[in-house]
């Protein structure tokens, strides 16, 4: 056998401790963090091997490792490491470093770093301006109304083309750069796997994986073994529910808008095809606000958790802070935006409502190069996974 | 005014005996203060000393007879410094010596134990056994006089014991009694504590059956323990077949102890010994970040290893939990050089804890700590052994030897007569 | 001195109820012709002690035997200054032990005899007196040398050290930082050695004087007063030197031998000292540069335990390389783009220095791993490859480094110098060196000074691998034991482990037929002797142990209070039954730790078999071969010699006693052929102090072989 050389990437070290790894040197590598996490599997665990190869910045062995998505961020690790290294931030930050990898734009740079933060807000509300100052609309009063004087936001900022087709954009971007990343990391997984040897060769039907790797995220089982962070479970999945639940609001809407619009469905029962807003008791709007309110739910307990064991499992970093400092700022301007206009407060709604969608521009464009992004890897490692049989197809 | 060193010797054990021995024999008066009621401290708890497997009686003893043939020596045991003012050359001391209720009349005859009603948790083998309430702490303990422990020979109790002696050794209304002394230095040789082992939640001591510290260990090993050096689980007495001795349990850990403890691994190592002595067909398992055993300990380390039924796993064991149909406790850690999880299970596990110095929890007003608890040397007042830094035996002795010297440059040396 | 016995039985503890006292006390007084005999409730109680103490006053008693308990207890109120103070522990050995209240009463006769002869045998000690000197030697002017010098120095005595080197402070002299000893994450993690202060504060001391380029060609005499030949440049000049710190030091081991590890091969595998030189010339400028080419090394690898921990090379590990590396590492990254790879079996920071560890650890640039260092080869482009397998990082891999620093071991000076060059029948060194790898180290866990060369004390890497703050720390240790030395002997008292003994030996020259045993067998090669073999007693060098008392067949080594004529005569005055089924055995036991053992098995009142007697002696090593002639001969049929255990890890207080006594049995064959006895009559067995709960056994097994033997011929004689 070739005998692999070492040299150490000093400039990765430096990154992953830039990245929010700041601990990982103090690692003296006795494997509690391996022990006691209840999710790696037993044959080469994870974190203790990709603390060492971090330490040594052995980049090819972490980056396009699937263990780095396999790890849920319990923080058992980090709250028994006996040095403070806190491996559990460390494979956050490693993530954060994959994550801009395979990123094919600049744009992951830029997010991860908080001296961008104010650019790239400004992309989402230069945007958003363009469409608005040109029509008078800094000016509210001079924003239609609807019936009985009524807020109508589709009215200030056009559902077509102003919304629909920049947030289609958006998300074309993203998922063109997703495809882009995933296909690298698989690649890059695939010719790993064969290289460290795991003894196991792929095998079986990669869709019946799939599928088996979406229940397993949709009953959130792995979140429910860790203990340090054990109310995460909780918290994760209703944040989790709550997104599938705007994102099936969304949808819906689109189907009530151009279903109108195209197709002229009328107005059918309690379901108002047609344009928005959309009555309190319609069952997409029912949905729409029961998910915004797990929302709310949701990211605040996050974030209290966080803070609550931020002794045992580290406070996180930026780009954590940052992805639930976005998410925290869709719901609660999305909230907001609704109530405002309800109590018919012009000088708030609009405001707010402008704001809301900046946040949402921030999430759908940015998705990629955010921590949001850990949602397409992470499954991607999990089916990976389970595909070379790294973890037993449960 | 004496024409000689005075040295308070805080602490009975090891270093302080060491201490006191080497200072008396020098020319100066030493006062020990010791707070259990016997001499010879943590050391006196062991079966054996590594690497010569030899018994620490044995050197504790010949440092009796010095004491017992030394004018210059003095010790109150039961006691505890209270206070400390002055300085180099000129401290004021007060010392509480808590009542032995038996005075020097006794004889160690033992009447008093045959009589005595009641019992008490033995803690010299730290609660695995009980002995009477008026009792003699070991069978070689020195001084070789009773106690009775108040807290629990109660009601009727004390009569007994009283009446059993024909010596008026007894003394049930003796009261704590405060004595002032004056040295010129002062020596600290407080020692350390076993780490408490119920703080590291994960391993099992105190919920898990059969999950034992070492300095138990030590105890379960020796002959004049509570299971005559019958190493058997303290569960259901079953003879030990397989144990697992777990290095580092809280030391090295920023969270408990974030210092080495230094004696651990050549402990573990020593531990195995006992058990592969006693029972050939025995398995050990030592789990462990670091095998520290420096120096010409290593040869120790050595000699263990090659042992084929003691095994050792690099990877501390971070979990250990109840096996579900029996007495058995399984321990998990990854085995770091095969790269897998491995959970055993064996009949015992020895939590290698390590120590604490006295000074996390037990502070003499006078002397300086820092944030772990270890004394800090000041004018005419010089830390020793475990106190001040987590050492052996023989660095403790060393240590103690070379405390003497520099305490007694603190008092202005008079006994040299050139 | 005349001397006149009192002797006194004690009626507590059970002993009145189980013990005929008036007979006792009759034997005392007919028999033995004891003048003073009386008994007491409870001697050791107010009443008791002023009987005694009115005895002496009025009676003019100075000998006082006191047939009551053990002396490992009551000895504060036994205590009469001035007296000879003979102890008969009658409640442990007469009563405790024994099963049968018949038994209690012919083994508290037995042993009152015996001990009472013993008495009268004795004389109070008187110490040896001689011109002394309190001077202290100190060989080695490195940290460790220095420091004692200074301990010593600061306590007002005068001290002179010897320096090989022309200059003071040893290995200090070759770093460029060091580690420093406060707490780690206080301060910087390497800091100026600053060795010119302590050089500056050794060489302007008062109290020293300093021998540069100097050596020690002989050490004559004896502790107290050892004449010292110190050569330098040049001259010779003999000192007066009380004791010596033997602080020599260390010098790393070879790394010619380490060809594998490419020393020697590769220009840029180089030692730590070498690192360390390499550093102090370009260090200050930021950056490590390498020997074969002069460019700056960035990439540095670091082989721990190169040669240490290896059966091969070194077989202990030098305790302070790990450190050490880590240390270096800071010097690499000194330049932050360098990165320093430490390559380990294991990493060893015991105690406050894992504190070190983890903040040298801290930074990007220090990378560790655990493995086994297989070799070094060219990797190109100048570079090597350090090879390792079964490492955290892969089975087989080659680290890529363009600088390999060889953390090599420690080597103690005495390893094959004898540097103290003694003048001793014995040898110029220290003995027993080769089990201790070499170095001046002491076979006792729990006296860490003590050597077989009293006066002698080793401080330092000499001693055993240890870092420079330890170092310093011992040589306080050493420097005490120095001074402790030089006062005892000005007061004619024995250093350890018998501080208290005034006693010497006191051999009666004019029966001395030059046969050497006692030269040969000193364990503290106290004894010197002329080309004729005629022996010379060094009492300053000697610990009491009676060994040559033993070793003697001329019995002519006599203590005060000890000596053959007494022992034998102890041997020879207790009862022998006549009933051929019942034996007669004395056991001969360490007082050290095989007595207390006994002692303690009669404190939990364990039966011991009647046919023994139990006789003290300082260590096993005094056994003379006379005595088994003096027993047998009065009919006694077997002799149990319990002593300390032997062999490399002995537990003997004199080293070689309990070993002596057993190769002399070896010897007893012919005494007993002479007597036409079995030699199974005569065993050893070792004990050590806690294994009390054995005895009954070893001495039942014992007495049934002697039975199984059957009665001595001689009994009845």
């Amino acid at each position: 056998m070739a005998e692999k050389v070492i040299s150490p990437d000093l400039k990765f070290v430096k990154e992953v401790i830039a990245s929010g790894g700041g601990d990982l040197k103090k690692c003296y590598q006795c494997s509690t963090c391996t022990v006691v996490c209840n999710v790696t599997p037993d044959t080469k665990p994870f974190p203790r091997k990709e603390m060492l190869y971090a330490q040594w910045g052995m980049k090819d062995k972490l980056i396009s490792n699937p263990d780095i998505w396999l790890c849920h961020q319990c923080s058992d690790c980090t709250a028994y490491c006996p040095r403070g290294a806190k491996p559990g931030e460390v494979l956050g930050a490693v993530r954060k470093v994959s994550i801009k990898h395979y990123s094919p734009t600049p744009l992951a740079s830029m997010v991860g770093d908080p001296k961008f933060l104010l650019i790239l807000l400004a992309i989402p509300v230069l945007l958003f301006l363009s469409y608005i100052v040109p029509k008078g609309y800094l000016d509210f009063s001079a924003i239609p109304r609807g019936e009985n004087g009524a807020i109508v936001y589709a009215k200030f900022m056009p559902v077509f083309p102003n919304i629909d087709v920049t947030f289609g954009a958006a998300a074309l971007f993203a998922v063109v750069c997703f495809a882009v990343g995933i296909m690298k990391y698989w690649k890059e997984m695939t010719v790993n796997a064969g290289l460290t040897k795991w003894g196991m060769a792929a095998k079986g039907n990669i869709f019946e994986t799939i599928y088996k790797t979406i229940v397993e995220i949709m009953a959130h089982k792995r979140f429910q073994k860790c203990n340090v962070t054990k109310a995460r479970s909780t918290s994760h999945l209703m944040v989790f529910y709550a997104f599938i639940g705007l994102a099936i609001t969304t949808t819906w809407a689109i189907v009530y808008l151009y279903g109108h619009e195209f197709l002229s469905i009328p107005k059918i029962g309690i379901f108002n095809f047609g344009e928005s807003p959309y009555p309190l008791y319609d069952p997409m709007k029912l949905l729409g606000n029961a998910s915004a309110l797990a929302l709310l739910i949701g990211i605040t307990l996050v974030i209290l958790n966080r803070m609550k064991n931020a002794s045992k499992a580290g406070i996180g970093s930026y780009f954590d802070w940052l992805f639930l400092f976005v998410v925290f700022m869709i719901m609660a301007t999305g909230i907001f935006s609704e109530v405002f206009r309800l109590l018919n407060i012009a000088g708030l709604a609009y405001p707010t409502y402008f704001t809301h969608l900046v946040f949402v521009f921030f999430l759908f464009a940015y998705a990629p190069f955010s921590k949001m992004a850990h949602m397409v890897y992470r499954a991607t490692a999990m089916v990976f996974a389970k595909h070379v049989q790294r973890e037993e197809q449960s | 005014m004496p024409d000689v060193n005075r040295i308070l010797v805080i602490g009975g054990g090891f270093s302080g005996l060491t201490t006191a021995v080497d200072a008396a024999e020098t020319g100066a008066e030493v006062i020990v203060v010791e707070k259990n009621p016997y001499l010879g401290g943590r050391v006196a708890q062991l079966n054996k000393y590594f690497p010569k497997l030899c018994p620490p009686l044995c050197g504790l003893e010949i440092n009796f007879r010095r004491i017992k043939t030394n004018a210059n020596i003095a010790f109150h045991t039961m006691a505890e410094v209270e206070s400390i003012s002055g300085g180099p050359g000129d401290y004021n001391v007060t010392i509480k010596a808590n009542p032995r209720y038996v005075n020097d009349n006794c004889v160690a005859c033992n009447a008093c134990a045959e009589a005595c009603p009641a019992e008490r948790p033995n803690d010299y083998n730290f609660g695995m056994n009980t002995s009477k309430a008026a009792y003699l702490p070991f069978n070689q303990a020195f001084p070789q006089k009773y106690v009775i422990d108040a807290n629990y020979c109660k009601g009727d109790c004390g009569k007994a014991c009283l009446d059993a002696c024909k010596y008026n050794a007894i003394d049930l209304d003796m009261k704590p009694e405060a004595i002032n002394i004056k040295v010129d230095s002062i020596v600290a040789a407080t020692g350390w504590n076993p780490y408490d082992a119920k703080k590291m939640d994960n391993l099992g001591f105190g919920n898990v059956k059969n999950v034992i510290t070492n300095m138990m260990m030590e105890r379960l090993s020796a002959p004049n323990g509570p299971t005559g050096g019958k190493i058997i689980r303290p569960s259901d007495g079953k003879p030990v077949q397989s144990i697992a001795f777990v290095q580092c349990a809280g030391s090295r850990d920023e969270k408990h102890l974030p210092f080495c403890s230094y004696i651990c691994c050549l402990a573990s190592l020593k531990q195995t010994t006992y058990i592969r002595e006693q029972n050939p067909d025995s398995k050990a398992y030592i789990f462990y970040i670091d095998i520290r055993t420096p120096g010409r300990y290593e040869k120790f380390f050595w000699k263990v290893k090659e042992d084929q039924n003691v095994s050792l796993i690099k990877g501390k064991v971070a979990k250990i939990t109840q096996d579900v149909d029996s007495d058995d406790v399984i321990v998990e850690a990854e085995d770091m050089l095969t790269g897998n999880k491995i959970r055993t299970k064996v009949d015992m596990v020895v939590l290698a804890t390590g120590m604490e110095p006295a000074g996390a929890s037990n502070k003499v007003k006078g002397v300086k700590y820092n944030d772990d608890g270890f004394a800090l040397a000041g004018p005419g007042i010089f830390p020793t052994g475990c106190s001040k830094n987590p050492m052996d035996v023989a660095r403790s002795g060393q240590d103690a030897t070379g405390a003497v010297i520099k305490a007694i440059a603190a008092g202005n040396f008079k006994g040299q007569g050139r | 001195m005349e001397k006149k016995l009192g002797l006194y039985i004690c009626e507590g503890c059970s002993i009145g109820e189980s013990l005929n006292i008036e007979k006792l006390t009759n034997i005392g007084k007919n028999a033995l012709k004891v003048p003073v005999v009386k008994s007491h409730f409870a001697l050791c109680g107010k009443e008791g002690i002023d009987l005694i103490k009115n005895d002496i006053q009025s009676e003019g008693v100075n000998t006082i035997v006191l047939a009551a308990c053990s002396s490992r207890i009551k000895y504060e109120e036994f205590d009469f200054p001035g007296s000879l103070v003979e102890r008969i522990p009658l409640r442990e050995l007469a009563v405790w032990v024994q099963e049968e209240k018949s038994e209690m009463q012919i083994a508290a006769e037995d042993y009152i005899k015996m001990h009472v002869i013993k008495a009268q045998k004795g004389d109070i000690p008187e110490p040896y007196m001689m011109e002394t000197v309190k001077t202290i030697l100190v060989i080695g002017g490195g940290m460790a040398g220095m420091s004692s010098a200074l301990q010593s120095a600061n306590l007002g005595y005068p001290v002179v050290l010897v320096e090989k080197e022309a200059q003071l402070g040893g290995f200090v002299n070759k770093l460029y930082k060091k580690i420093p000893t406060a707490e780690y994450y206080t301060e910087p993690l390497i800091v100026d050695t600053e060795i010119d202060k302590v050089v500056k504060e050794v060489e302007s001391h008062p109290n020293i004087k300093v021998y540069k380029s100097a050596k020690v060609e002989k050490t004559d005499g004896q502790p107290g007063a050892y004449d010292v030949t110190i050569s330098s440049n040049g001259s010779e000049e003999v000192v007066k030197i009380g004791a010596i710190v033997l602080a020599a030091g260390w010098r790393p081991y070879d790394a010619t031998k380490l060809d594998h590890l490419g020393y020697g091969k590769f220009k840029d595998v180089v030692t730590n000292i070498e690192f360390e030189e390499i550093a102090r010339k370009s260090g200050n400028k930021g950056k490590i540069t390498r020997p074969s080419d002069g460019k700056e090394a960035k990439k540095v690898a670091f082989i721990q335990c190169a040669g240490q921990r290896d059966p091969n090379h070194l077989s202990y590990c030098s305790a302070m390389c790990c450190a050490t590396s880590l240390k270096q590492a800071k010097y690499v990254r000194q330049n932050q783009d360098a990165v320093a790879m430490i390559l380990y079996k294991d990493i060893r920071t015991p105690g406050r220095l894992e504190f070190y560890y983890k903040e040298a650890q801290n930074d990007a640039g220090v990378m560790l791993t655990k493995g086994e260092v297989t070799g070094v080869s060219d990797a190109g482009r100048g570079n090597l490859y350090v090879e390792m397998e079964n490492s955290l990082l892969g089975e087989k891999v080659n680290v890529e480094a363009d600088l390999v620093v060889l953390a090599t071991g420690v080597v103690p000076a005495t390893l094959d110098d004898p540097i103290l060059n003694l003048q001793y029948r014995q040898g110029l060194g220290l003995p027993d060196l080769d089990l201790y790898d070499g170095f001046a180290d002491s076979n006792f866990i729990c006296f860490q000074y003590e050597t077989r060369r009293t006066g002698v004390y080793a401080a330092g890497c000499v001693r055993q691998p240890m870092n420079m703050a330890e170092a310093q720390e011992d040589a306080a240790g050493a420097a005490l034991k120095a001074v402790q030395c030089v006062e005892h002997v000005a007061k004619g008292i024995a250093v350890h482990p018998r501080a208290w003994d005034m006693t010497y030996p006191d051999p009666f020259m004019q029966r001395c037929t030059s046969c050497k045993r006692c030269t040969e067998e000193c364990p503290f090669g106290a004894i010197d002797e002329d080309e004729k073999g005629t022996p010379f007693f060094k009492p300053g060098r000697c610990r009491r142990c009676a060994t040559c008392m033993g070793a003697c067949p001329e019995r002519i080594v006599s203590f005060k209070d000890y000596h053959v004529d007494m022992i034998g005569s102890m041997l020879k005055n207790a009862s022998v039954p006549e009933d051929e089924d019942e034996p007669r055995i004395f056991v001969l036991c360490c007082e050290n730790d095989a007595y207390p053992a006994v002692d303690t098995a009669a404190l939990q009142k364990i039966k011991i078999n009647h046919a023994v007697r139990f006789v003290q002696l300082r260590c096993l090593g005094s056994t003379n071969l006379v005595w088994i002639a003096d027993a047998f001969s009065r009919g006694v049929d077997g002799l149990l010699l319990l002593g300390c255990k032997y062999g490399e890890n002995y537990q003997c207080h004199f080293a070689k006693g309990s070993e002596l006594a057993n190769y002399r049995l070896g010897k007893v064959q012919e005494t007993l052929d002479r007597l036409q006895l079995e030699a199974d009559r005569v065993q050893m067995v070792q004990l050590a102090i806690d294994e009390y709960e054995k005895i009954p056994d070893i001495i039942n097994e014992f007495v049934d072989k002697v039975k199984e033997i059957g009665p001595n011929p001689f009994k009845g004689f």
